[in-house]
């Protein structure tokens, strides 16, 4: 999903920016106040941090015959919402534009606008739809981070027909053609990354549950239930 | 009780068919590079805008990994990194829970 340096006009990149920058500020503005009421956030946010810097680092093969990576930000959307996460994924994505060269520091805000915003925003709206029905708590960890990762590629494929509209068809046409390249590589790489971080929320839950209940992640019932199924 | 491995089971299947889903592709698409999608992105680009993919130069002067093998260790150390913030919590977590049950 990286976008790579020189490959989006500046008055873009500048677009993105503007739109990447408020997001974070109100991201670094809620962590400091996660970690003021409650000092145990801080492991949590490791864990979850961890999971973003060890699968957004995994180029796995795919079935269009290219190769992409996870993002795993649906673990960090869940446990301390959007804005936060978009904080997380600025550091990794800053990391691999200034050491590999993937993606860079023009096109840095619209990378972060994909992964660190928009894939987690719409992995939240997911989970707040599900967090107070009856939908299985590991159900809800599946969809969140696999519609989380899907809709970072759908919003690089926007970002990349809207400065780049095909002659004919304009952007709608531009978009399908990026939607192939990247979407569709990503749907295998949704589905496992979606299952492995539904078990790696079992293991939080078995082993660290009351800071899911402080933070308000599910309720106390919920997770209790979640904790005797599995 | 019946349920306990279930999310293991599937990850562990979910893997299995990721991984012989690979090997098809592999067999059955000649040609296939397996490539960045970044890179075939990149491709798609150059054909929209009508310029070759040398033209696009950085707006910001970059630093590019001098070869494969230290972009595949910078990547590895990214992946270590990740890794050891998980397992130091995860056994922080795991000391405490034991404790719990001793006390």
């Amino acid at each position: 999903m990286h976008i790579m340096e020189g490959f989006l006009p500046w008055q873009w990149c500048l677009i993105w920016w503007i739109v990447a920058l408020p997001c974070l500020m109100l991201g670094i503005y809620q962590l400091k106040k996660v970690l003021a009421l409650d000092r145990e956030a801080l492991p949590l946010l490791g864990v979850t941090g961890g999971f973003i810097f060890i699968l957004s680092s995994f180029k796995l093969p795919s079935v269009t015959g290219s190769c992409s990576h996870p993002t795993g930000t649906g673990l960090s959307t869940i446990s301390f919402g959007p804005w936060i996460t978009a904080v997380v994924c600025a550091i990794v994505l800053l990391f691999q534009s200034l050491f590999l060269a993937h993606g860079g520091l023009s096109t840095l805000g619209a990378n972060i606008v994909s992964m660190g915003i928009i894939g987690p925003l719409v992995g939240y709206g997911v989970y707040r739809l599900l967090r107070d029905t009856s939908v299985n708590v590991y159900v809800t960890v599946f969809l969140v981070t696999a519609l989380a990762d899907m809709f970072t590629y759908v919003t690089t494929s926007l970002e990349l027909a809207l400065a780049y509209p095909a002659e004919t068809g304009g952007v709608a046409s531009s978009f399908i053609l990026f939607l192939c390249i990247f979407a569709v590589t990503q749907i295998p790489l949704a589905i496992v990354e979606g299952v492995v971080l539904a078990l790696v929320f079992k293991y939080i839950l078995t082993l660290k549950p009351d800071i899911l209940i402080r933070l308000k992640v599910f309720s106390e019932e919920k997770i209790n239930a979640a904790r005797s199924e599995c | 009780m019946a349920y306990r491995y279930t999310l293991e089971l599937l990850a562990g299947l979910a893997i299995v068919a990721f991984c012989a889903l690979f090997l098809y592709t592999s067999a059955t698409m000649s040609g296939a590079e397996f490539a960045g999608s970044d890179h075939v992105g990149s491709g798609l680009i150059a054909k929209l805008s009508g310029n070759p993919v040398e033209n696009f130069q950085p707006l910001i002067p970059q630093w590019v990994p001098p070869s494969g093998e230290i972009e595949a260790c910078l990547f590895a150390l990214q992946a270590a990194v990740g890794g050891i913030l998980v397992g130091a919590v995860f056994g922080f977590w795991a000391g405490q829970a034991r404790g719990r049950t001793v006390e």
